[in-house]
């Protein structure tokens, strides 16, 4: 990929929540970039900082969170650097989110077209009401739902159409990324099969970019182009979605994929566990966030934290397994291109 | 594959939410009332009732003119009659042999007229005193002097003595006593007997108790109405900005909230209401303060639950500016309780001000009002029961009213609701 390709840089982004018990660094000097036009699954353990990554690219994290430390470059410019108002522009009209529970993610007591048609106000305040609304007939079509849904309350809406809603809100700006948090989670599969299809419709359609922070495994093998793997704070594995899941290289990603329930287990097979609890993020362990669960774990593990390297063209892995360093012992494992 | 696709035409798409459901926004407030039922249960007429009587009372409290027969402040009959009891007719007895005679014959200063004590005989003769005086020549006064007896025969005995030119006594009390004496006779009839008395009778001076409880609910109305919206125009707006922006602003604000609220209602009122002094304005603001604390308080915390919300999020996601926020997406959904208490708040606003001119503060003594109504008439609990029954009924009735009105209104109107 080049450099015009890329939407969105984040550079060693840290996120700390401030407790009585300690500061919590839930997101710890993340790095990756996002592509014009491309889906990019994030994926990990509840709690890892999936979602407060999300909520960070936005600047949207609340007290007692705060961000850290890092930059986020999008169209050349530094989003740490701008102020309310910039920043305020900025949502909706360059990234949009959608959330995890459509029930409550619509205002209970305004309709469809106010919603959206107020989105477009906040942006573009020339805009005069029929106009926008207009507009907002357009992309509700597109979205698949009927004009006349237009004025219902949300509470009047199934969980998948409220979705399409947020989708729309998103998209009625023409924003370049949408950030779809845990989108899917709460709807059942087939509707949930429908918003994935629509969600690569609209990729295809309107250009946009989308990352999908999720749990769920095989909803990111369906629908990315990318995946990315977060543990405890930390950027883990990142790569093409087909090479990840053929082969994935971090231990983790590993265990994750095999804790994937599935229909051809037979009887006597148990689904893989991985051992060991999520780490405590007030106090990490040591060198590599990973070690004290690893199968693999070697000593130079808990001495050094490892970086996040590009082993194969594209692939980058955060694991001592992969990279030299003058006091391993073991081998280096090298990965054909 | 043609078979396929009648199935898709007939299953019914899990999307859809029923038309009825949608139907219910198309209509109109009025016909949402009456839809009401659809989802409100049986409770439909509770809405009904409580509305009409809070129209009547209303109207009641903006045109007490058409409803009440007689001025409020004037003496318009014998005191403490009983509710529908007429006004006694009063005769005027004298000596057969001061022939055929009038009043106002014998009611020159130096003549003396008798009743029994106690009797509404000398309002009677006052009233008619008064009138004669009216018609009376330039330069001619009608004041006779009174004498009272304890009893009828005494007074009879006096007449015929001559000590007294006239008795003045209704057919109750004269009974069959005046056949036993011959020397006396019937000359006139000071008061006609009342066609009809008074509906819920009069208080201690003779004026009419309906009359002051109509006009009383302008008072009520008024003083209710205008502190539950001054607390709500302070409480609200306080309460939001309190909740939204939280920090030390919201810390100070709810320290000073909290001890307002923690005085005892009606004492906090007495305490502004005697340094204010009196005036109905000043004990519209007195009774504004009592209240402010509590919208305040239940403001605040809608306010900081809904900020939580994903919609709210959602919306600054959208990079919807914090005003608009506060205007369009906490405001609203804070309403619906703010209509609760503003309902409650009439209500027991109504009940402290009854109690504020009750324990005499606040509105001047003569004004018709219901807690000043109640004062005056617990004197007479045992002998007048209409004086203190009728205003209690009317705070109950008015108090009642409004929070059954408030809180089935919210319910109805509350989008939300037509979920289940």
């Amino acid at each position: 990929m080049t450099e015009q390709n890329i939407l969105m840089k984040i550079r060693d982004l840290s996120v700390t929540y401030t407790t009585r018990l300690g500061d919590v660094s839930a997101v710890d000097r993340v790095s990756f970039d996002i592509y014009k036009g491309e889906i990019l699954g994030l994926v990990g353990e509840s709690g890892c900082g999936k979602s407060t990554m999300g909520k960070a690219l936005m600047r949207m994290i609340q007290p007692p969170g705060q961000i850290t430390g890092g930059q986020i470059i999008f169209d050349g410019e530094d989003i740490m650097t701008y102020n309310d108002g910039q920043m305020r522009d900025f949502r909706g009209r360059k990234v949009s989110m959608i959330f995890q529970d459509p029930m409550t993610s619509l205002n209970p007591v305004q309709r469809v077209d106010e919603h959206i048609v107020e989105a477009i106000q906040v942006h573009e305040p020339k805009t005069k009401v029929e106009q926008a609304l207009e507009r907002a007939g357009t992309l509700v079509r597109k979205l698949g739902i009927q004009k006349r849904r237009m004025n219902s309350y949300p509470h009047q809406l199934s969980g998948g159409m409220r979705q399409r809603v947020m989708v729309g809100l998103g998209l009625v700006l023409n924003a370049d990324l949408i950030v779809a948090d845990e989108a899917t989670t709460s709807l059942d599969v087939i509707v949930e099969a429908k918003l994935a299809d629509q969600l690569r419709d609209i990729k295809e359609e309107f250009g946009v970019s989308l990352l999908v922070i999720t749990h769920n495994i095989a909803l990111v093998a369906e629908l990315s182009d990318r995946v990315a793997v977060m543990y405890a704070g930390h950027l883990v594995e990142i790569g093409d979605v087909e090479p990840i899941f053929d082969d994935p290289l971090h231990p983790y990603t590993k265990g994750l994929l095999k804790s994937i329930p599935n229909i051809k287990l037979d009887e006597n097979e148990d689904l893989y566990k991985m051992g060991g609890e999520p780490p405590n993020l007030t106090h990490p362990p040591s060198g590599c966030r990973f070690h004290p669960r690893c199968p693999y774990a070697m000593p130079i593990c808990q001495k050094y934290e490892p970086e996040l390297a590009e082993i194969s063209p594209g692939r980058l892995v955060k694991c001592w397994l992969y990279l030299d360093h003058p006091e391993k012992e073991q081998e280096t494992i090298e990965v054909p291109a | 594959m043609k078979k396929l696709k009648t199935t898709e035409e007939t299953m019914p798409n899990p999307e859809e939410a029923p038309q009825w459901l949608l139907d219910l926004d198309k209509v109109g407030f009025v016909r949402k009332l009456f839809l009401a039922r659809k989802w409100y249960g049986g409770d439909w007429w509770f809405v009904a009732i409580s509305g009409v009587l809070l129209i009547f009372i209303i109207i009641v409290g903006i045109f007490p003119q058409w409803f009440a027969p007689y001025d409020p402040r004037a003496e318009v009959g014998p005191s403490l009659l009983e509710p529908g009891e007429p006004p006694a007719s009063f005769q005027l007895i004298t000596r057969v042999d001061q022939g055929d005679i009038q009043l106002r014959d014998i009611a020159n200063r130096d003549n003396n007229i008798g009743f029994i004590i106690g009797s509404a005989a000398s309002q009677a003769f006052r009233e008619a005193v008064d009138t004669l005086n009216e018609t009376a020549p330039e330069g001619v006064r009608y004041q006779p002097r009174q004498q009272r007896y304890e009893y009828l025969i005494e007074g009879f005995d006096s007449l015929i003595t001559g000590e007294i030119d006239g008795f003045i006594a209704s057919p109750d009390e004269l009974g069959e006593t005046l056949a036993e004496f011959p020397q006396l006779q019937l000359t006139g009839t000071l008061r006609e007997e009342g066609e009809r008395g008074f509906v819920f009778g009069t208080n201690q001076i003779g004026q009419d108790v309906f009359s002051r409880i109509i006009w009383g609910t302008r008072i009520a109305l008024i003083v209710g109405l205008s502190s539950a919206v001054v607390s709500l125009l302070i409480g609200v707006p306080l309460g939001l900005i309190s909740g939204f922006t939280g920090g030390p602003f919201d810390r100070v604000l709810t320290l000073i909230m909290d001890s307002l609220y923690s005085f005892p209602g009606l004492i906090l009122a007495i305490a502004i209401a005697a340094v204010l002094g009196a005036g109905i304005g000043n004990i519209i603001v007195s009774i504004a303060v009592l209240y402010i604390p509590t919208y305040f308080r239940i403001v605040r915390g809608q306010t900081l639950t809904v900020k939580e919300e994903l919609y709210v999020e959602a919306a600054r996601s959208l990079g919807t500016p914090k005003l608009k926020i506060l205007a369009k997406y906490i405001l609203p959904n804070v309403i619906p309780s703010v209509v609760i208490i503003f309902s409650v708040n009439v209500g027991d606003a109504i009940l402290t001000e009854a109690g504020l001119s009750f324990l005499g503060f606040g509105l001047p003594p003569d004004t018709p009002d219901w807690g000043i109504d109640l004062a005056r008439g617990q004197d007479y609990v045992r002998r007048a029961w209409w004086l203190i029954t009728y205003p209690g009924l009317m705070v109950t009735l008015v108090t009642l009213s409004f929070s059954m009105l408030g809180e089935s209104l919210s319910e109805i109107l509350n989008p939300r609701l037509t979920e289940q």
